[in-house]
């Protein structure tokens, strides 16, 4: 058996090896990745370009804006599917998290855990993070989900084949395959709503204005004071979704 | 050029032709048009049927309700967070004045104790400072189960708005 040599010699192997790893480390030591909330990252075009801000200390776990986003989506009434909804977190005194969405808050919350076992609880309403670098648009095969101009991540019914992988990509859980329809569905910011000059139902139901929305390029708007007045986090920044669901007073348990 | 070549050339020149048809044909005519999907889908989202009308439409009927509750502490709770979405009552109902709504029409009216207690059960996760137009208040809480449950003089249910006014709590 005869043995065929590869042409590159060692050093030319060495060479580009090193031209590529090195190149790799100048082109990360010039644009490193950074925590910068990206709300301040502006987008091309201009307009409206939505995000949206949750403040945790200010809810008390109704459960009206997933009931109202059932109601306005026509979403199945089933205990699974869901575009909004409440989670209520216990953080329990030997250290262990209890996470509990029974009906994702619709029918109210049964306080689970005496009082003397809580070391802290609270409610994290959650919904559609319509992240700006989506990992549910990425993997769409089809093209029928995508983001608007405005920056809602929307499905196109009519395109989607229901292969599922949306579903399987969003970290956040948001998305489910209608029952019915047998396509992706999740959160439109009710684009139905904005467009007549309406507020999202969730936002417009909730009693103690724990959730805003506004636009991201107006330096006036209700999302950015609230950025600018609260130590806003969003959930998994790890993952650089560029998600613009912002959270006052997330506690790093969620997820 | 050799015979086979010009025979595969000639196959592959077909199946480009027809894949170049195809996606003409089959390509929906927005798609693209704002990046890789169809634009038409935006304007078909927005088509949907709404439910709830928002405050504003409730009080060109029912002022005094909206002049009542702007004194208590349901102050900027929402009309439709307790009654369900109204839409289609604030567009039709006119057309019932002097007679009986029909069901479809009609609000709900939340008159349960599991009702209230969806805000004011007792919960650990709930003792917070809402920040109130009127006054910085705590969220009232009680204990649904032990709270009255019982009228002690009949030995009948009770309901929270037997006592307590929803409009003006």
């Amino acid at each position: 058996m005869t043995q065929t040599r590869s042409k590159v010699t060692r050093r030319n192997f060495f060479k580009a090896g090193s031209i590529i790893v090195g190149g790799i480390a100048v082109a990360s030591a010039l644009t490193p990745f950074d925590g910068v909330l990206f709300a301040t990252e502006r987008p091309k075009g201009k307009g409206e370009w939505y995000g949206i801000g949750i403040d945790i200390n200010k809810c008390i776990g109704c459960g009206k804006c997933a009931n109202a986003c059932k109601l306005e989506n026509n979403v199945p009434k089933d205990p699974f599917y869901f575009r909004s909804w409440v989670e209520q977190y216990t953080i329990k005194n030997d250290g262990t998290i209890l996470v509990e969405s029974p009906n994702g808050g619709i029918d109210g919350f049964k306080q689970s855990v005496p009082d003397a076992d809580i070391f802290k609880s609270f409610f994290v309403p959650k919904m559609c993070n319509h992240c700006a670098k989506s990992p549910c648009v990425q993997v769409c095969p089809v093209g029928a989900t995508f983001e608007t101009p405005e920056g809602i991540v929307l499905v196109d019914e009519n395109y989607c084949i229901g292969c599922r992988y949306c579903v399987q990509a969003c970290p956040y859980g948001c998305r489910f395959i209608n029952p019915e329809k047998g396509t992706a569905e999740k959160c439109t910011l009710c684009i139905h709503r904005l467009e007549k000059g309406k507020n999202p139902a969730c936002f417009e139901m909730c009693p103690t204005e724990a959730r805003i929305y506004g636009d991201l390029n107006d330096p006036d708007s209700k999302i950015n004071y609230f950025l600018k007045n609260h130590t806003c986090m969003v959930i998994k920044p790890n993952l650089n979704t560029g998600s613009k669901l912002f959270y006052n007073a997330l506690s790093p348990e969620v997820r | 050029m050799p015979q086979h070549i010009k025979r595969l050339v000639s196959a592959f020149a077909v199946v480009i032709i027809l894949f170049l048809v195809m996606q003409q044909v089959l390509t929906p005519a927005s798609f693209g048009k704002l990046g890789h999907y169809r634009a038409d889908a935006i304007p078909e989202n927005e088509m949907k049927t709404l439910h709830y009308a928002g405050s504003a439409v409730c009080t060109n009927c029912h002022e005094e309700m909206q002049t009542d509750k702007a004194l208590g502490f349901h102050a900027q709770l929402q009309c439709e967070a307790c009654h369900g979405p109204g839409l289609k009552h604030a567009l039709y109902a006119d057309k019932f004045k002097d007679k009986e709504l029909p069901d479809s029409l009609k609000l709900h009216k939340p008159d349960q104790r599991k009702d209230c207690a969806l805000c004011h059960e007792i919960n650990a996760a709930r003792i917070k400072i809402v920040f109130d137009t009127i006054n910085n208040t705590m969220i009232h809480q009680v204990n649904t189960l032990k709270h009255n449950p019982v009228n002690k003089r009949t030995n009948e249910k009770v309901i929270c708005i037997d006592c307590h006014n929803p409009h003006q709590p």
